[in-house]
């Protein structure tokens, strides 16, 4: 088999991976070893585990607010995949730590250019594709993101490692090891078709918010429409400042391309600034978001690439965690972990979605064609 | 006041990054976006306002191209 997917929840480390490495066997020789974990998980001693058990592999992953594997939405749990080389051709990644307010991605880039012979810069996006992770307290994605975007044509997609809405401490996992404040890097060169899907419920109101000013490093917006924030959102859905708030979940904000949103989701009020979980620039148009149907939206999109692909051989799935929690309000995890039933996938709840930019209440997917 | 300059940048940033590849020059005009740019409020009959020429400019930098 060329990919395999498996799952655990045995809370002691040996036992869980020994469990998982029983379910992975039938791929002979993986290239590549991707797992997400819960952060119930020691992370030091996950990383060193799975590095252990799967040695001729790449393997690399990250800890979680919840995990998705084929068919379920889990908690406190591992869920990983093993791909080939028939799905990754080759593969290379690297753990950068600290995450600096200097981002030097030459030099990053510069081991990639090194192992693949190839210049960044002019690397062929249908050729090459990155996956990024991030400790997902660190603040630093949309940075990462735009450097990342300036130096190559090269998509990477990925997501904001949790802790499973502890907000203490996140980690990526990389050379057996489990590294906080860091940003992880793969480029990999598959062998097959692939691409990228992102999908997000929401559809566009009138209302529009322009940032009139902000503080970006604080994700903070201070005014919109040259109104204190909170009151020009509040004004926007007709809503009272005292109870607005209850709508953060069902009208966020939306960046919009090409009539898609990138969207940004209001967090909390911090002194009538409206605090939100990325980035916003000033001058930034912004439309008013309401919520839709997640599991149509989904599984509208899952199949849309299955009719293109013929088949999905693998997908890897950054959800948001506040996909998640809306899911679970609504009592709907289970018929959306049943849209990835008869698709081999993996993913996790994250603190943040990577895809050209950084955003939220979105799923990323990285699908693989058979 | 001149006008239509700012349109021009635009689409000449995206000419050359994309290099006329249809596909990148829709991430690279995402790309744009996301840097608090919208290409698409800018036509040939804009004016000309310095401070968002000179965000161009130095967003043209950052792609590394020269205008």
């Amino acid at each position: 088999m060329h990919t395999i997917t498996a799952y655990t929840s045995h809370t002691e480390v040996p036992a869980a991976v020994a469990e998982l490495q029983d379910q992975l066997k039938l791929v002979s020789q993986p290239k590549c070893v991707l797992y997400f974990a819960s952060a119930s998980y020691p992370s030091e001693k996950i990383a060193a585990a799975m590095e252990e058990a799967f040695s001729g592999a790449t393997v690399f992953g990250c800890s979680t607010a919840g995990e998705i594997v084929s068919g379920k939405m889990l908690k406190h749990s591992i869920v990983a995949m093993a791909l080939d080389q028939s799905i990754i051709g080759d593969i290379v990644i690297q753990a950068v730590s600290p995450i600096e307010e200097q981002i030097d991605v030459s030099s990053v880039f510069s081991v990639f250019e090194k192992h693949y012979h190839i210049s960044m810069r002019d690397a062929d996006p249908t050729q090459y594709v990155g996956i990024i992770l991030f400790d997902g307290l660190s603040f630093a994605e949309e940075r990462w993101m735009d450097k990342i975007g300036n130096a190559t044509d090269v998509v990477f997609i990925g997501g904001s490692a949790g802790d499973d809405l502890k907000f203490s401490r996140t980690y990526v996992y990389a050379h057996g090891r489990a590294y906080t404040n860091t940003v992880l890097l793969a480029l990999l060169k598959p062998n097959c078709k692939f691409d990228i899907i992102k999908t997000q419920s929401f559809q566009t109101l009138p209302q529009q918010l322009i940032a009139t000013k902000v503080e970006e490093a604080h994700r903070a917006v201070i005014e919109f429409n040259n109104k204190p924030a909170i009151t020009a959102y509040a004004e926007a859905l007709g809503k009272s400042i005292d109870t607005v708030a209850e709508s953060f979940m069902s009208n966020p904000l939306g960046l919009m391309v090409g009539g898609e949103p990138y969207v940004r989701s209001p967090q909390r009020i911090s002194d009538g600034k409206m605090i939100f979980y990325c980035t916003i620039k000033e001058g930034m148009d912004l439309q008013v978001l309401q919520s839709s149907d997640m599991i149509r939206d989904t599984r509208e999109a899952i199949l849309e690439k299955k009719n293109e692909f013929g088949e999905l051989q693998a997908l890897i799935n950054f959800h948001c965690i506040l996909r998640t929690l809306d899911l679970e309000s609504h009592g709907l995890t289970e018929e959306y972990g049943h849209i990835f039933d008869h698709i081999p996938t993996i993913g996790f709840s994250t603190y943040g979605e990577e895809y050209i930019g950084h955003m939220n209440q979105t799923a990323t997917m990285l699908a693989f064609a058979a | 006041m001149e006008k239509g300059t700012i349109k021009q940048m635009i689409d000449r940033i995206i000419l050359l990054r994309s290099c006329g590849n249809s596909a990148i020059a829709v991430t690279v005009k995402t790309k744009i976006i996301l840097k608090g740019i919208n290409p698409d409020k800018y036509t040939s009959q804009t004016d000309d306002d310095p401070q968002i020429i000179r965000k161009l400019q130095d967003l043209a930098d950052e792609f590394g191209i020269r205008l």
